[in-house]
């Protein structure tokens, strides 16, 4: 089970990563990069001479790949869903610390920009996981992935606010402040501009197991059937990418007042829903 | 063991980010650069990416003719790619300096500040030109790279 | 002579004596030290020797010869008179008045109210007094050990002619004592005794510069913990004439519980005291200008040991108020302080400040967790107790290093202190993971208390956001202390040894505490869960498990430990990779962080953090937080009528 997790993270991540790519390119009348070519990008990233700005931000992208990983592998060991949200973040807070340790302007403030966006969609993931138990009554996935009926018609609402902390962390627009993918700069590469070679290729690889662990919460809302997961999932993605097309980068006030907004709004009205049902 | 090392060579080639540095051109280069990126030409099909970061970048593709006040930054990106990399020039102004050869403040061709490996002639070169060029220095990046580890091996 | 009570005994008393000591003898360095170092090390091992003991109840008739309630008495109405004192001479007629007032109803309720002699089975010692009494002695003693250079130091900066270190010590050490006291009695009036003990060394610790704005904090200080004093004298009166009796355990079990008016108002009083010593929103500014004390005061009083006193009272006397509309608000008003605390942190630059912000946030997630009042959350608050004593003491104590050493306390300018102060910045970082990361033991406390909280909406929602808006000031001020271009080999840093005895403890304290955190659960607080409270956790696969939850502790403080092993091995070959300057546009120096600007001019390139002023500065958010703490508080109050 646990080589189990640490192989599906790089492999699904990459996989999903580059069918966002063609997707995009599509999406944008073009044809776009094959789609084994995150993985050519990380392993040629990984082969670069190896150049850091600050010996610790070594530490910091293996210590974000470790906990990325960590909280995976828990995942797939059925371990409680609120750890595995504190493990991911300790992932997204050395990341943090590591671009702080640079001193250019760009890895600066592309670390505050990634502040706001976990400071947005924090309180939605816990708010989310707290909506499971109150259904399922229990944290452990064991359980969750048990409940007989699927969870998305019980927490439609809670599946939505999913979808704004989905699309936060897998970095797509409106929400792509700190550092962006694909063929966009932000402050050059934000938060990622001073991590360069095989700390880079790290960063990306701590990515793909984040994208695997979020679309692993994904399938709890319908894990009643392995059909109904996968549709829910081609679905959500493809409105993720179909998000990320359709709208601009926006700045942080604007995403901390309308994910907080819209989201402990329909959180609350979905866990109310939950107690009082 | 070898038979990996060209494997490896191989997703290196297939993997090409792109630095784009404008060393004062008329933008008549950056124009025809810009417009590999567009649908019509779709450079990402060959896992081109524009990076804004040297660091991050395996391709330094210059246009316009480097002059004696950004020779320096010319140089300071350069040194911060991380090896291996290649410099593609694009343009006549790139080669040789192309119409501006005899101005006052231009150095006269890209390879006297740093070392280039692909000259794409032109003013400007059409898009295809350029893709061309990148291509044959990809090729040069993955025998460059195997020439360097025939060199240790022996 | 019994050994435990030869122990507590020892635990009250010898600090007294250290402090007698230290203000006879202490105008010497070494002899000071000495006393300080003797007195640290006897607390230390009387709390490890009581620990197999506990629990335990034993009478305490007298006190050399006299009988000791009207010992206590007698103390008691001397302090008042003290702080009377002291009001007059800073001319503070609050003071005056609240001092009055509590002389005039502890008059009452001696001497109007008792009839007949109270009950001489007085100390009471369970696993959570033990907790409070190993928290006191270790981390209370290391900090002692750590202020010796630092008042050294301190004084040596302000150029203080006659050195007021015996004062210093006297106090500090008195104040121990007093806590220990604190936690080892049972009877209400003892506690009192106590508390107070506590307010006058807090007082008397913060005005210790003697400088105006140290004079101005400690006279706030003392009013509003003064308004906590008089608080708990009303509450004490309403308890006996609902009850009958002062003895705590017997207050809490007996057939009144259902609720009668004047019971749940005099429980509610009493944690309107514990509020105002725990320094909870409004009245959390005595806390914030107690920061301008030496930090060993800072983190000795203000975050490991005297506002702990508050969370300690409302765990008391938490089944109490079980399952009453009282329960529900002090949760509400928990969860309420942990988020405010943390957007005023948000909005600090102030190193000291946000860690009083952080300390008032924390407490209140433990005000939350007693409010909640179930088996798990009261495990959680113990948990949360333990760890943040221990953590927060370190940090306070690396602060002071700090601030000695750059003579600053702004974040901003502690930006790459890592290329001055390696160790120091290291043991700082080190806290702040320690602080929001899993597997240790303050972010297991919060993973426990969120689970309990996850049923009560209002909770939930605020300690949610609380947590997300706690990653943003710890993260940020770990980035800035490594923020440096390191070209250079690690540096070794010079400090005096002490200081490095006390944070080395400290630090590989905390995470083997963490580690251990199982152990400490099976050991200190599964024995509290009685009565009303069934076991919370049971210890299986090397983790906490219960029925909804599971924290693998030991298997992923294993693979912690790797990932940090494979990552700390990274960096040592980092150090033979190519260092480059950070992206400045092409237009890079040679100098670290400088490019050539206007005119060909080098610029330092400059990027300050972000404290986000307008929505989290403590100019705009002060008011709406008292406000908001003053309404729930109406509601406390009000609800418990």
């Amino acid at each position: 089970m646990i080589l189990c997790g640490l192989l599906a993270g790089p492999i699904i991540g990459g996989l999903v990563s580059g069918l966002d790519r063609i997707l995009t390119a599509r999406m944008q009348s073009r044809i776009g990069p094959p789609v084994l070519q995150p993985f050519y990008d990380v392993v040629k990233l990984l082969l670069k001479e190896p150049q850091v700005v600050n010996v610790w931000q070594a530490f910091c992208a293996y210590c974000y790949v470790a906990a990325a990983s960590i909280a995976l592998v828990l995942f797939f060991l059925q371990s409680d869903l609120l750890l595995i949200f504190f493990v991911q973040a300790v992932g997204a807070v050395f990341l943090v610390v590591g671009a702080l340790t640079s001193t250019s302007p760009y890895s600066q403030i592309g670390a505050h920009r990634e502040l706001l966006q976990i400071l947005s969609y924090e309180p939605l993931l816990v708010l989310v996981v707290v909506g499971f138990y109150l259904e399922t009554g229990s944290f452990k996935l064991a359980d969750i992935f048990a409940w007989p009926h699927p969870l998305l018609l019980k927490l439609p609402f809670l599946f939505i606010v999913l979808g704004y902390a989905l699309t936060i962390k897998l970095r797509k627009s409106p929400f792509d402040l700190s550092t962006c993918h694909h063929a966009h700069q932000e402050l050059v590469k934000g938060l990622l501009t001073d991590y360069s070679g095989p700390f880079l290729a790290l960063t990306e690889i701590g990515h793909w197991f984040e994208v695997a662990l979020l679309l692993g919460i994904c399938t709890l809302f319908w894990a009643t059937s392995w059909i109904g997961m996968a549709v829910l999932l081609a679905v959500t993605y493809f409105l993720e990418v179909l998000v990320d097309n359709v709208t601009s980068r926006m700045n942080w006030r604007w995403m901390l007042s309308y994910v907080w907004g819209v989201g402990l709004t329909l959180s609350l009205v979905n866990l109310i829903w939950l107690q009082q049902g | 063991m070898q038979g990996i090392k060209r494997f490896l060579n191989q997703l290196r080639a297939k993997s090409p980010w792109l630095l784009h540095f404008d060393c004062g051109s008329c933008n008549g280069c950056d124009i025809e650069i810009l417009a590999c990126l567009t649908p019509v030409y779709d450079v990402e099909r060959f896992g081109i990416i524009h990076v804004g970061n040297p660091a991050h970048a395996d391709l330094l593709l210059t246009s316009g003719t480097v002059n004696h006040r950004n020779k320096k930054v010319l140089a300071n990106l350069y040194s911060q790619m991380p090896s291996p990399k290649i410099v593609v020039a694009i343009g006549a102004c790139g080669l040789s300096g192309g119409v501006f050869r005899e101005a006052y403040n231009v150095v006269g061709g890209i390879d006297k500040v740093i070392p280039v490996d692909v000259y794409v002639p032109g003013c400007p070169p059409k898009p295809e030109a350029i893709i061309d060029g990148v291509v044959l220095g990809l090729g040069k990046l993955q025998a460059a790279r195997e020439a360097d580890e025939e060199r240790k091996e022996v | 002579m019994d050994i435990r009570a030869l122990l507590t005994a020892i635990l009250v008393v010898a600090p007294f004596g250290g402090a007698l000591l230290c203000a006879v003898l202490g105008a010497n360095k070494t002899t000071r030290s000495a006393i300080v170092l003797a007195t640290g090390a006897v607390l230390i091992a009387s709390a490890l020797i009581l620990a197999p003991q506990v629990p335990f109840r034993l009478s305490a008739a007298s006190f050399l010869g006299m009988d000791l309630h009207r010992v206590i008495q007698a103390a008691d109405a001397a302090l008042l008179l003290i702080i009377l004192y002291f009001g007059f001479k800073h001319q503070h007629l609050t003071i005056i008045a609240l001092a009055a007032l509590q002389l005039v109803l502890t008059a009452y309720l001696e001497f109007f109210l008792i009839k007949g002699p109270l009950p001489v089975e007085r100390i009471f010692c369970d696993h959570l007094s033990l907790l409070m009494v190993l928290i006191i002695s270790i981390v209370g003693s290391i900090i002692c050990f750590q202020a010796i250079p630092y008042m050294e130091n301190h004084e040596h900066h302000y150029h203080v002619a006659k050195s007021r270190q015996p004062r210093f010590f006297f106090v500090m050490l008195l104040f121990l004592g007093g806590m220990n006291g604190l936690v080892l009695f049972d009877d209400l009036t003892f506690i009192y005794f106590f508390f107070e003990v506590t307010t006058l060394c807090s007082f008397l610790l913060i005005g210790h510069d003697r400088t105006t704005i140290a004079t101005r904090n400690a006279l706030r200080a003392l009013w509003m913990n003064s308004v906590g004093g008089a608080a708990f004298v009303l509450g004490m009166i309403l308890a006996y004439t609902a009850t009958g009796t002062l003895g705590l355990q017997k207050f809490l079990v007996a057939p009144w519980l259902a609720g009668a008016g004047t019971y749940l108002l005099a429980l509610a009083l009493l944690c309107l005291a514990a509020f105002v010593k725990s320094a909870q929103f409004p009245f959390q500014s005595w806390l914030l200008g107690a920061m301008v004390a030496p930090t060993p005061v800072s983190a000795l009083l203000h975050s490991s040991t005297m506002v702990k006193v508050g969370v300690y009272l409302a765990l008391r006397l938490a089944p109490g108020f079980m399952g009453t509309l009282l329960s529900q608000s002090v949760a509400v008003f928990g969860a309420f302080s942990f988020l405010a605390g943390a957007a005023l942190a948000v909005g600090q630059s102030n190193g000291k400040k946000v860690l009083a912000y952080s300390t008032i946030s924390n407490l209140g997630l433990i005000f939350a967790c007693t409010g909640l009042n179930t088996a798990a959350s009261m495990t959680a608050a113990m948990l949360l107790l333990a760890f943040h004593a221990v953590v927060k003491a370190m940090l306070f104590l690396s602060v002071g290093a700090i601030e000695q050493h750059i003579e600053s306390r702004d974040i901003e300018d502690m930006r790459g202190l890592y290329a001055v102060m390696p160790l120091t910045a290291l043991i700082t970082v080190a806290g702040v993971i320690m602080m929001i990361m899993p597997p240790f033991g303050v972010l297991l406390s919060k993973w426990m208390a969120m689970e309990a909280a996850a049923q009560n909406l209002y909770v939930i929602v605020m300690i949610a956001l609380g947590s997300a808006l706690t990653v943003i000031y710890w993260a940020r001020w770990a980035g800035t202390l490594m923020s440096d271009p390191f070209a250079g080999r690690f540096q070794p840093e010079h400090q005096p040894a002490l200081t490095w005895l006390a944070l080395g403890p400290l630090c590989i304290g905390a995470a083997l505490l963490s580690v251990g955190a199982p152990w400490l659960y099976l050991r200190l607080i599964a024995p509290m869960m009685t009565g009303p409270y069934s076991a919370a956790y049971a210890f299986t696969a090397g983790g906490l498990e219960n029925a909804y939850g599971t924290f693998a502790i030991l298997p992923l403080s294993a693979v912690a430990a790797l990932g940090a092993i494979v990552a700390a091995i990274a960096l040592k070959r980092a150090f033979r990779a190519k260092i480059v300057s950070p992206y400045l546009s092409g237009i890079q120096t040679g100098e670290p962080s400088m490019f050539r600007g206007p005119m060909n001019q080098a610029v330092k390139a400059e990027a300050k953090n972000y404290y986000l002023d307008t929505i989290f500065g403590e100019a705009r958010l002060t008011d709406w937080v008292n406000l908001g703490g003053g309404i729930l508080l109406t509601l406390i109050l009000g609800g418990a009528l």
